[in-house]
């Protein structure tokens, strides 16, 4: 059945939409980070792969379609930070030092650590731009010579895994600001860190978003003089 | 005062109305109206918003092709967008609904790119298993020193502006 493309395309996109949707319906009962739609949705759709004998080119041939649907998703965030542009004008100086500092801390953490553990180069370098957004961490992996495809992998495990320990490392520091809160969860765990943060308040919403764009941008320029370093 | 209401409602939802014998607008003024008409049934539609925000995607990578910039084709889009927002030609409205709905569902992009981990089954085992202990540490270390930085400096700022007045 799945031979002819037309018809895998459309049965891998309603796998993964279907998925998704019953993952959503889950988070929205229990509302816990196991509950995650970024964890339970490739939990489910693996599934499904691994018992029809599905790779990864298959699959992602009908569903890339999704994936290019990040662009627009990208373009969107113009909104909400042009809605807070007020809290931006006033607070940039501040907003600059998190995105700074933050760049910095997940560029070297993650070379030392996987230094530490042994890990191969190529998995070494895929693992330095995670605490981007996926757009940014793909062509930031291509310019420092890590794979790409494991990039995305790492950036999402990394979203995964911020946005459950975001609240524990938000309850263990004396936060006062609702920019510390904002920028904790938009560097540290980009998208799914920025949903989060819009569960906690308008105001750290927007700025984990911004967080996020800036973090972005500020690791691509970042990335050509690291490579540069590397080398 | 109901009524009142009612009718221009009305008037705002039927766009295809027909204008009155007396009524005869030129060309000009047809323009106008079809112009406007438009803009009433983008400020409605989801899915013309959604169509709006990927156009200008789709002028960010042409943009990015050409000039050769190290970004993300989406990033140039929303640096578009923001300019326009900021000079007043657009209004947020025109393409909230829209934006609104990407970004909620933005997690739903991300998975196709997660089901490349079907190619890596080394990543299965103990090699996983120190990915993820560099992840976990790392992110950690990330979100408390930022929100530290951050607060650091928030605090610091306040006290000079409390100190200058």
């Amino acid at each position: 059945m799945l031979r002819d493309p037309l018809l895998a395309a459309l049965f891998w996109s309603a796998v993964t939409i279907g998925a998704y949707a019953l993952a959503r319906l889950a988070h929205r009962r229990w509302r816990a980070w196991w509950t995650s739609p970024l964890l339970t949705t490739p939990l489910l759709v693996g599934a499904a792969a691994l018992s029809l004998h599905t790779g990864y080119a298959d699959y992602i041939r009908g569903t890339h379609w999704l994936v290019l649907m990040m662009g627009p998703a990208t373009v969107a965030f113009a909104i909400p930070i042009y809605e807070q542009r007020a809290l931006i004008r006033s607070h940039w100086p501040v907003l600059a030092v998190g995105v700074m500092v933050g760049s910095a801390l997940s560029m070297s953490t993650a070379f030392l650590l996987a230094d530490l553990m042994g890990l191969s180069q190529q998995l070494q370098l895929s693992l330095m731009p995670r605490s981007t957004s996926t757009p940014f961490a793909v062509a930031i992996a291509q310019d420092l010579g890590g794979t790409p495809d494991l990039a995305a992998v790492f950036v999402i495990a990394t979203g995964i895994c911020g946005a459950a320990l975001g609240e524990v490392v938000m309850k263990a520091m004396p936060l006062r600001s609702s920019l510390a809160r904002g920028a904790l969860l938009g560097m540290g765990a980009h998208g799914a860190g920025v949903a989060k943060a819009h569960q906690i308040g308008g105001e750290e919403g927007s700025v984990a978003g911004l967080v996020m764009v800036l973090a972005g941008l500020f690791n691509v320029l970042m990335a050509s003089a690291v490579a540069a370093l590397l080398r | 005062m109901r009524i009142g209401i009612r009718s221009t409602k009305a008037r705002h939802t039927a766009p295809n109305q027909r204008f009155p014998a007396v009524f005869r607008p030129g060309r000009a003024g047809m323009l106008h109206l079809m112009l406007r008409n438009m803009r009433h049934m983008l400020h409605r539609s989801m899915i013309a918003q959604i169509g709006v925000l990927a156009v200008f995607w789709v002028l960010g990578e042409a943009i990015v092709r050409v000039s050769g910039l190290p970004l993300p084709g989406g990033i140039v889009g929303m640096v578009l967008v923001l300019a326009l927002l900021a000079s007043g030609r657009v209004r947020p409205i025109a393409v909230r609904r829209g934006a609104g709905w990407l970004l909620a569902e933005m997690l739903l992009f991300f998975v196709p790119a997660v089901m490349a981990i079907l190619d890596h089954r080394e990543l299965m085992g103990l090699v996983g298993l120190k990915v993820a202990a560099v992840i976990i540490a790392g992110t950690v270390m990330v979100m408390g020193g930022t929100a530290l930085a951050v607060d650091l400096a928030w605090r610091w700022r306040m006290r000079g502006e409390r100190n200058a007045a």
